[in-house]
């Protein structure tokens, strides 16, 4: 018996892609609305020294996230999108970890006890689970560049010729046909 | 070759997607009425110059000492002396705060903290000075910190930097670095000790609200 049907991964990774959008829509703004608060926080990593770059990132990260946010909620350039957040979330993951295990030797607790706000939208939150987030955020991601999530797509892909319906009755439509753009 | 035209067209959209995303950022930012400007340094930090102004007012009373910080941590009075600022004790704070001095203007408090934070409560009679926003406030700050013998700046106190912030700014400003000081338990420490607090605006004499 086949568990998973072709229109049940497709509304996986409809919710996927508007799950992803929402989140990220709503944790750009948290940090676009109080700049000031996620300069902070950018600077508490202690890697960028130049005021010019330091103010760029905090200024320009958050509202970035909000435009990628928006792309996955109306299914534009999805998988542009999606790779774009992959190469922003793995490096941010790894950043988080090193601060992580800088904090963790500071205060000699377990790695696991290590709280503190990452500057992720969410406040404190602790490392462990924000890891385990990250690499969900990521996983979910890859997904999505591997060609799902067409479903309700204002304009899937930019370059190639888009086949996706307006809505999730997909009879003679599936990921087979449209690969072959 | 169909496999590589198609990661080169995902490749192509990202790079749209980034300079599009970077355009709007950049624009989001700039449209903001609470942007950062980018070329500006938030976290002045440079060791004050040996040759910082010169005070014109005579000279205090008394020297707030700016030994013996009850309060605040070793880190906190180190990170503020590496500034070339000087720490101030909870102690010293309120015997500032209750000298009649501080009714004559002699003596003025600065609250570094955000907006909101002054409006829910501040020490009675602190003057508001935003150190990321410093725009609103500097000009009605700078004449009374000219003309005080002290100038006591706070904000949450600990790890919080916005009173160095600001109490830099106002060095840079022409405020005498002598008569600058930083109470490094700030306003976390303050109300810890149930001193007065206002809230709303300067001399209001408001009660803040009692938070549930």
């Amino acid at each position: 018996m086949k568990i998973w049907n072709s229109k049940t991964i497709d509304f996986g990774a409809l919710a996927a892609r508007w799950f992803l959008g929402g989140l990220f829509i709503y944790t750009g703004l948290e940090k676009g609305l109080d700049p000031v608060s996620f300069l902070k926080l950018v600077r508490q990593y202690d890697m960028l020294h130049v005021p010019f770059l330091l103010n760029s990132v905090a200024a320009a990260l958050p509202w970035f996230e909000v435009f990628c946010g928006a792309l996955f909620l109306a299914g534009i350039a999805v998988r542009g999108a999606a790779l774009t957040l992959t190469c922003i979330l793995i490096p941010f993951t790894a950043v988080v970890w090193h601060r992580a295990l800088v904090l963790q030797a500071a205060r000699a607790i377990p790695f696991c006890a290590v709280k503190f706000d990452c500057g992720c939208g969410t406040g404190e939150v602790f490392i462990c689970s924000k890891l385990l987030e990250n690499a969900g955020l990521i996983l979910l991601a890859l997904w999505l560049l591997s060609g799902r999530g067409r479903w309700l797509a204002l304009r899937y892909s930019l370059t190639g010729k888009n086949e996706c319906p307006a809505g999730p009755s997909p009879t003679n439509w599936s990921h087979s046909t449209v690969e072959k753009t | 070759m169909r496999n590589r035209t198609s990661t080169l067209a995902v490749l192509l959209e990202a790079a749209l997607v980034v300079a599009a995303g970077v355009g709007f950022a950049f624009a989001a930012n700039a449209l903001s009425p609470r942007g950062l400007k980018l070329g500006r340094n938030y976290f002045p930090g440079a060791p004050v110059s040996s040759n910082a102004p010169a005070r014109v007012s005579t000279p205090p009373a008394r020297s707030p000492s700016s030994t013996n910080e009850d309060s605040a941590d070793a880190q906190t009075i180190a990170r503020l002396k590496e500034k070339g600022l000087q720490p101030l004790s909870r102690a010293r704070t309120e015997e500032l705060f209750h000298d009649p001095r501080y009714e004559q203007g002699l003596v003025v408090f600065v609250d570094a903290r955000d907006e909101d934070q002054y409006a829910e409560s501040h020490i009675p009679g602190a003057f508001e000075l935003d150190p990321f926003h410093p725009e609103k406030q500097l000009a009605t700050v700078l004449t009374p910190c000219q003309n005080a013998d002290q100038v006591v700046v706070y904000c949450m106190g600990g790890d919080c930097e916005d009173a160095d912030s600001a109490a830099i700014l106002l060095r840079e400003a022409g405020v005498s670095n002598q008569r600058l000081f930083v109470f490094a338990g700030g306003f976390t420490d303050w109300t810890g000790h149930r001193l007065p607090v206002e809230a709303g605006a300067r001399n209001s004499g408001a009660a803040p609200v009692e938070r549930k």
